[in-house]
C-alpha cells in the first residue's frame, strides 16, 4: 500500500517523495518510540504546514456549527434565556430595562417573564415591538438578534444536511452492491473462459495462436475486474459484507489458480505474446495489493486465508 | 496502475531507511505520512506523522502538504 500511496502522491505532482519500506513493522520490531491516539500534525511544520495547521484550526462559529443538533438547539434555548435574565437584572440593578408601553417593566417574577418574552422574539427576529429595549439594552438585542439568527441557521442547515447525507449514503450502497454483483458474475465468466483456455490447451497439446488470442482477451477482462475489485475495497465509503466478500476473494482464487496453471504449463517460445506478459504481471501486482497487509479493514480469519492464498498465487504470476 | 509502465515507475521511487527517519523526527523539512487507515493510525505510529489514508490522498493531499516540493516520507503497516 505504501507503493500505492507513493505513485498516488506522484500523480498529484508531489515531486520528493521517499518511501519508508519497512513500515509500522520493522519500526515496531526495532523498538522505537510510537505515538498513540489522534494527534495530527505535530511533526512538520515550517512553511507548508504552517498553512496546513491553520486550514484544520476552525472558526468558533464552526465549531459551534459542528456541535451536534441536540447541542445546538440546547444552546440557543439556553441563550435565549440567559440575555433574557440578562435584560431583567438590567432593570433591577440599574434601572434601564425594558419598557412595555411605555411603561418600564417591574422587576419581579412577572417582569422577569416579560424579559425572556422580549428575548424570544428578539432572537427570532420577530420583533412585535410591543416591548422595547431602553439605553445600552438595544446593543445587547441587536447582538442576540445576530446570535439567535446564526445559531438558528446553524440547527437548520443540520438538519438539511443530515437528510442529505442519508441519500448520498444510500446511493452509494446501492451502486456498491451493483458492482458487487457484477463483479461476481464477471469473475465466473473469466473463470468458465479460463477453463475452456485449459481445456482447448489439452486437447491441443500446446497454445495456437488461437487460443493464445482468446487468453489474451480473457486475461484483459480480469485485470479490469481486478482493478474494479481494487476500488471497491480501497475507495469506497461502504463496506462489502463478509459473504459477497467471501465469495468473491473465492472466485478470485480459483480464476488466479487456473491462469497460474495455464502459465506454468505455457511454452516459453511457442505461446510467447507480450500482452499476456504483461497483462499477467499487472494481474500479479494488483492481486498482490488487493491483499496486502494494509487493506483498509479487518476481516475475519476465514478471509485471512483466501487472501494468504491469492498473495501466494500472485506472486508466481508477477 | 493503469498499465505495466506505471508499475514499473512506481518501484524506481527512492527509499528511506529507519535510521534516517529516527535521526530527523525533530527535522521540520521531512514530513513524515502514514497512509493506514486513521483506526489503525491511532493505534500506534511513528511519533510526529501525519495521518493520510490511501483511500483521502487524491482528496485530502493538497490541503494537508501544500508544497509540492515537501519532502514526504510515507510509510504503512508493513513492506507489502
Amino acid at each position: 500500500m505504501g507503493e500505492q500511496a507513493v505513485g498516488l502522491l506522484r500523480k498529484l505532482g508531489y515531486s520528493n517523495l521517499r518511501h519508508y519500506v519497512g513500515g509500522m513493522a520493522e519500526w515496531m520490531d526495532h523498538h522505537c518510540a510510537v505515538e498513540k491516539s489522534e494527534s495530527v500534525i505535530v511533526g512538520v511544520t515550517g512553511p507548508s504546514s504552517t498553512r496546513a495547521i491553520a486550514m484544520r484550526h476552525e472558526s468558533w462559529l464552526e465549531t459551534i456549527a459542528n456541535w451536534p443538533l441536540k447541542w445546538l438547539v440546547g444552546f440557543w434555548l439556553g441563550m435565549i434565556v440567559v440575555f433574557g435574565v440578562i435584560y431583567w437584572l438590567a432593570g433591577v440593578g440599574m434601572g434601564w430595562g425594558l419598557q412595555a408601553g411605555g411603561v418600564a417593566v417591574k422587576p419581579d417574577l412577572e417582569g422577569l417573564g416579560t424579559a425572556i418574552y422580549f428575548s424570544f422574539v428578539t432572537a427570532l427576529s420577530i420583533g412585535y415591538g410591543d416591548v422595547t429595549p431602553v439605553g445600552a439594552l438595544r446593543i445587547l438585542a441587536v447582538i442576540e438578534g445576530i446570535a439567535g439568527l446564526l445559531v438558528f441557521g446553524c440547527v437548520i442547515s443540520k438538519l438539511v444536511s443530515r437528510r442529505q447525507e442519508e441519500l448520498t449514503e444510500e446511493i452509494h450502497r446501492t451502486t456498491f452492491e451493483d458492482r458487487l454483483d457484477r463483479v461476481r458474475t464477471n469473475l465466473h465468466l473469466v473463470f468458465s473462459d479460463l477453463g475452456a483456455v485449459q481445456q482447448l490447451q489439452a486437447d491441443q497439446g500446446a497454445l495456437t495462436g488461437q487460443v493464445v488470442r482468446r487468453l489474451e482477451s480473457t486475461v484483459r477482462v480480469f485485470r479490469g475486474e481486478l482493478q474494479t475489485i481494487h476500488d471497491l475495497l480501497y475507495r469506497s465509503h461502504v463496506e462489502p459484507d463478509e459473504e459477497t466478500l467471501e465469495s468473491i476473494l473465492a472466485n478470485l482464487v480459483i480464476c488466479l489458480q487456473s491462469l497460474a496453471e495455464i502459465n506454468a504449463s505455457r511454452p516459453t517460445a511457442n505461446g510467447h505474446s507480450a500482452i499476456l506478459d504483461a497483462g499477467l504481471r499487472s494481474i500479479g501486482n494488483l492481486a498482490k495489493e488487493i491483499c496486502g497487509e494494509c487493506v483498509p479493514r479487518v476481516y475475519a480469519p476465514a478471509l485471512k486465508e483466501s487472501m494468504d492464498q491469492i498473495q501466494e498465487l500472485a506472486r508466481r504470476l508477477a | 496502475m493503469a498499465n505495466p509502465q506505471a508499475h514499473e515507475m512506481a518501484h524506481q521511487h527512492l527509499t528511506i531507511s529507519r535510521e534516517e527517519i529516527l535521526e530527523r523526527l525533530q527535522d521540520r523539512a521531512l514530513a513524515i505520512v502514514n497512509v493506514m487507515p486513521k483506526e489503525t493510525f491511532a493505534e500506534g505510529h511513528i511519533p510526529g506523522s501525519l495521518n493520510l489514508p490511501v483511500a483521502e490522498i487524491e482528496s485530502r493531499a493538497r490541503q494537508l502538504i501544500p508544497n509540492s516540493a515537501q519532502e514526504i516520507a510515507i510509510y504503512c503497516a508493513g513492506p507489502t
